[in-house]
């Protein structure tokens, strides 16, 4: 087993929202060979989903934590999944993402978006990715991953919220869930080279 | 005489007594929603339901993270 490899099946990631972010950061990992993954949404699939979603016609319906289990179990059926619907609150959130090494926050409100921020970097000890504005076409290059503390990295371009005349689009949402995936990647590599100069002292 | 806030990393003078006198009073100068912002003072998060009763003084280092909808 590569040291890579290893580093991946012996992590837990926390994904909060399986929405156009969600769904595309939640098979992402799982193709990366993830060992464990939390994933949390209350809603079911709607068909105005599918533009961006990682959903199928014959899912609609179907509460959402249902439908992707299934889709990343098609992808990967070596990972454990856990899956809650349930809506999250600053109450459930840290029982539900316990054990995680990284959270996710893939949310599509922006009240939401903070609720999940500020729990996490007050109630928890695990680091969090989290996004802000993605909204529109165009301008790839426009988001970005930035670190803002040990804790907390946020991408996005900080401003285009999803508004009437400004939807939400596959393109522009992956770009945003992949930056997301690849700077949970980052965080776990991180987390196993940590480890491993520990185990050299 | 002058007062500084750093914030987000950029010093803002504030004139005589115009310095906020708390958070709340820091984010409706700025136009920004309380609901949809992560804040901290001095390496320190400060929860949204604290911002009203957190009174700010000179020189403290403010970060605050603006959150827009979409996902």
């Amino acid at each position: 087993m590569t040291p890579v490899f290893f580093e991946l099946k012996n992590s837990v990631v926390g994904v909060a929202g399986l929405g156009g972010l969600g769904s595309n950061v939640a098979i992402a990992l799982a193709r990366l060979g993830l060992g464990r993954l939390i994933v949390a949404d209350f809603d079911v699939v709607d068909t105005s989903n599918l533009n961006r979603q990682q959903y199928y016609v014959d899912q609609v319906g179907m509460p959402k934590v249902e439908a992707l289990v299934a889709n990343l179990r098609r992808i990967n059926p070596n990972i454990e999944i856990a899956g809650h619907q349930v809506r999250l609150t600053p109450e459930n959130v840290p029982e539900i993402f316990a054990g995680a090494d990284v959270i996710a926050e893939c949310f599509d409100r922006s009240e939401q978006k903070q609720m999940l921020v500020e729990t996490v970097l007050l109630r928890m000890s695990a680091p969090i990715v989290s996004v802000s504005g993605l909204a529109g076409y165009g301008r790839s290059n426009d988001i970005v991953t930035r670190r803002l503390s040990s804790r907390h990295v946020l991408v996005g371009d900080g401003v285009t919220a999803a508004r009437p005349g400004v939807p939400l689009t596959a393109p522009r949402v992956g770009v945003a869930a992949h930056h997301q995936a690849n700077a949970i990647l980052e965080i776990m590599l991180d987390n196993g080279r940590k480890r491993v100069n520990r185990s050299w002292q | 005489m002058t007062q500084v806030l750093r914030i987000n990393g950029v010093e803002r003078e504030f004139p005589g007594e115009a310095l906020p006198e708390t958070l709340s009073d820091l984010l409706n100068a700025l136009e920004i929603c309380h609901a949809t912002v992560v804040a901290e003072i001095d390496g320190r998060i400060v929860e949204r339901k604290d911002f009203v009763a957190t009174r700010l003084t000179a020189g403290q280092a403010i970060e605050l993270v603006r959150f827009v909808g979409g996902g």
